[in-house]
């Protein structure tokens, strides 16, 4: 698989260089509750915060065998928060020192004419979806719960129906490249999650 | 059957049979013969056992047998002497009778040998068994082996014993521990770490962001003497706190005059206040865990404040020397911070003897810094909001806005611009200096200076950066009418911000001498006013007033003020000058007519002349009656109204 044009710049330093440590689970809606008030009782104390956020994915096709992928993020419920564009690179499963999925990431704040942008790049969307949920934090790591909604009429995000009857638990810290310490923190962290949930690093090739 | 013993007979019985009866008719019934079997058993029981020995026997037991049976035994004897060889059972009647009296000799020989005196027994020598310790010696032998068998059993039980209750006292302060540690927990943060049950003292969760871990261990203390008697103060559980957070530690802030010499630097401060006597027994584990934590955030105040020294540009550059934040808010004053940790050691507990100044403390300042950095933690915490959408990396809101709406460089420089905690306390530090200096200026001004006099009413509730003072000039016994001068000292950091009663603001410096004089050249026009009021009350016209006189003497204070006012009739006139450095003088205008002395001029001879009026004298003010100013002006102006 051809590297995303990305990579192919030499960046260095700064907030470019960045991986994704990321480590997935899903749980079903009946034992969310406890989830939660597990993860109330072990993250950092601060309110816990909901969200809904409207997601789209967006494919450049060059003459490269694979597309390139962006990801464009708004948030429903919170005004005047700039959208999110993310770039995620390709998901390296590593050997077993490394307890979780890492991934090149690149995280840009965008005004709210990103899509118009980015269709004028020559971007395509693909899909999109709304996710809805919770988020929390313990120091640098952020631990999200949410359910993935399909959109029925394209564009119109009022609606829309649940993919599943469960919940995407995701562990993800961003990090310069190159630490994997913060790994074994992930690891701990899940560990303590245990038998609510059992968050491990999934290939997503496996499930395509 | 058998015969008399001296005639021989034959042995053959008579008859076969032996006749039972003889019956009525002669006929005789007999006795069936023996069989051989009832022949033994027959013969068997005729033999008497115990004869023969008889004779032999001298002890009475046996006397009596012998004279039961005499007949017998004589029957017996006959019948050995003279049948020897007849009696089928001789051979064992031989052989029972000299067994028997084998037996007897034994018998006999044991019975004297019991009593020891005539005959002792004594064992063949033999030689593997040592002679005779070697029943001792298996005696002892078995008895020890007994013995020790008994003590084992014994130590077992007591074993066993001593197990349960030590088990027992075990559970019990296993209970303690346990208890103590749910204690501990609910005050404090525990985890656990391979064995290890680890505690963490830093303000991390708290918003710190001091790098010191601050982690404790957690000790069961179980393992004291059982016999000793348990201290009173004993707890199961203990704590193990890191060797740099032991003792106490303050952090101390004074601000002096002079510059103490530059080989003081970074010592003066470390004498410490004196410790409270420690009880002889280790204390508490709360308290404990608190001192420490206080250390810890002692330090972590003193590594901000140091930090931000070297960081921030000042004018002044401020030193940073060992344990000691020295800074000058104002020229030729300096404001040092020091941190003091004391160990419990007993060479820092001697020094802290030597030297003392406990009035050199600035607690309030070391009381903010404390404030100040626990805003600093709260301002961390708050800050670092939940990003939305949740895909966002963490952060400031307005930093992920500064790139979609294009900030530029004056809207994130003020995102930036956060006032450090050195800033912030030397600005406090600055405030609190001039607010007493400028006490310090009135109440020596109101000592100084009786007439007028001059009154400070400080307000309660302050700003950490701003007070206020209001001040009123007033004369005694005249407050009613004299309410001229109010004055409102707004003090802040740097300056002082004077507000008149008719809203004229005056910023003065933060030096001494510009309040002083203001207030002093204040006092010299409050007289003037004093006379104006006074004028209006005793019926007197105001013929001039000003503040600031342009004329006479140059005063190096301020402007001389002055006023005139004229008697109800007009026949005489007052003037009064007045300046806070030349003081007041006073002149009287008589009308012409009283002025003899007055040379007559050719020019006005006509007599409506005589109604001008004449020349100034001046009055020997001093030599007044009266006790301040206003009062001999009124005494004055009575003297001049006529009646």
């Amino acid at each position: 698989m051809e590297a995303p044009p990305v990579t192919m710049m030499p960046v260095t330093g700064g907030t470019i260089n960045m991986m994704e440590y990321l480590l997935q689970g899903s749980v079903l809606d009946q034992s969310l509750e406890s989830l939660l008030h597990r993860l109330r009782g072990l993250c950092d104390n601060m309110e816990p915060e909901t969200f809904l956020d409207h997601e789209m994915v967006f494919l450049l096709k060059g003459q490269q065998a694979s597309p390139f992928v962006l990801r464009a993020r708004r948030s429903m419920d919170k005004s005047g928060m700039p959208w999110h564009l993310r770039y995620l690179g390709q998901p390296e499963i590593g050997d077993k020192n490394r307890h979780a999925l890492v991934r090149n990431c690149v995280d840009i704040a965008t005004s709210d004419n990103l899509t118009d942008f980015l269709v004028e790049m020559g971007f395509r969307m693909d899909h999109e979806f709304v996710a809805k949920g919770h988020v929390f934090r313990k120091g640098i790591m952020k631990i999200v719960v949410y359910k993935i909604f399909r959109i029925l009429m394209p564009g119109n995000t009022d609606s829309i129906e649940p993919l599943s009857l469960s919940y995407l638990v995701e562990l993800n810290v961003v990090a310069p490249a190159g630490q994997d310490v913060v790994s074994d923190d992930m690891r701990n962290f899940a560990e303590q999650l245990k038998p609510l949930v059992h968050l491990e690093k999934i290939d997503p090739k496996r499930l395509m | 059957m058998a015969g008399v013993p001296v005639v021989r007979i034959s042995i053959e019985s008579a008859c076969e049979k032996q006749v039972q009866e003889v019956g009525l008719d002669g006929s005789e019934t007999y006795l069936q013969p023996l069989s051989m079997s009832q022949n033994l058993a027959r013969l068997a029981q005729r033999i008497d056992f115990s004869q023969g020995s008889g004779s032999e026997e001298d002890e009475p037991g046996s006397a009596g047998r012998a004279w039961a049976e005499p007949g017998e035994a004589e029957d017996e004897e006959g019948l050995v002497k003279f049948q020897p060889s007849l009696w089928p059972w001789d051979s064992v009647r031989n052989n029972l009778r000299s067994a028997l009296t084998e037996m007897c000799v034994l018998y006999d020989v044991l019975s004297i040998v019991k009593d020891k005196k005539f005959m002792t027994l004594d064992p063949v020598v033999q030689d593997p068994p040592p002679p005779k310790q070697n029943p001792q010696f298996l005696q002892l032998i078995s008895k020890k082996k007994s013995l020790a068998g008994a003590a084992q059993i014994l130590l077992k039980g007591a074993e066993r014993l001593s197990k349960s209750v030590a088990e027992n006292q075990e559970n019990k302060r296993q209970r303690d521990f346990n208890s103590e540690l749910l204690r501990l927990r609910q005050h404090w943060k525990l985890r656990k770490v391979g064995d290890k049950i680890l505690g963490d003292l830093s303000y991390r969760s708290a918003g710190s962001l001091f790098l010191h871990h601050g982690t404790f261990e957690v000790i069961k203390n179980t393992d004291i003497d059982l016999d000793k008697k348990i201290p009173e103060d004993y707890c199961p559980l203990d704590v193990q706190i890191p060797s740099d957070l032991e003792g106490s530690a303050y952090i101390k802030v004074s601000i002096q005059k002079q510059a103490p010499d530059i080989g003081d630097l970074g010592t003066v401060n470390l004498f410490k206040r004196p410790m409270p006597k420690s009880k002889p027994g280790s204390p508490h584990w709360q308290t404990k865990l608190e001192t420490a934590q206080n250390v810890l955030l002692c330090k972590e105040i003193f590594a901000q404040l140091s930090r931000e020294a070297v960081q921030i540009k000042s004018q002044i550059p401020h030193i940073v020397v060992k344990n000691q934040i020295i800074s000058q808010p104002f020229p030729g004053l300096q404001l040092s911070i020091s941190l003091c940790h004391s160990s419990n050691d007993k060479k820092s507990q001697k020094s802290a003897s030597e030297k003392q100044n406990p009035e050199d403390h600035l607690y309030v300042l070391e009381h903010n810094l404390h404030q100040l950095i626990r805003e600093c933690h709260k301002q961390t915490l708050s800050s670092t909001v939940m990003p939305h959408p949740a895909s966002a990396p963490f952060g400031h809101k307005r930093m992920r806005l500064a790139g979609p709406q294009a900030f530029d460089k004056n809207d994130i420089s003020s995102l930036q611009s956060n006032e450090g905690l050195l800033e912030k306390i030397i600005k406090q530090a600055k405030h609190i200096f001039l607010r007493r200096r400028t006490a310090r200026t009135i109440d020596s001004l109101a000592s100084r200076i009786e007439d007028p006099q001059i009154q400070a009413h400080w307000s309660n509730i302050n700003d950490v950066y701003e007070s206020s003072v209001k001040v009123l000039i007033t004369s005694q016994g005249y407050e009613q009418i004299c309410k001229s001068i109010q004055l409102q000292l707004n003090i802040g950091v740097e300056q002082i911000r004077v507000v008149h009663r008719d809203g004229r603001v005056i910023t003065l410096s933060h030096q001494e001498q510009e309040l002083q004089d203001f207030l002093l050249s204040q006092m010299s026009q409050h007289q003037v006013h004093a006379v104006q009021q006074l004028a209006k009350v005793m019926g007197w016209h105001v013929l001039s007033f000003s503040n600031h006189v342009g004329l006479g003497p140059v005063e190096s204070i301020g402007n001389a003020s002055a006023i005139t006012v004229a008697s109800p009739n007009g026949d005489y006139a007052i003037s009064v000058r007045n300046g806070p450095e030349s003081g007041s003088k006073v002149m009287v205008q008589f009308p012409r007519s009283q002025c003899k002395d007055l040379p007559k001029g050719d020019v006005l001879q006509d007599n409506k002349w005589n109604h001008l009026r004449g020349p100034f004298k001046e009055v020997q003010w001093n030599k007044m009656e009266g006790r301040n100013f206003v009062y001999k002006m009124e005494l004055l102006m009575a003297a001049l109204t006529p009646c």
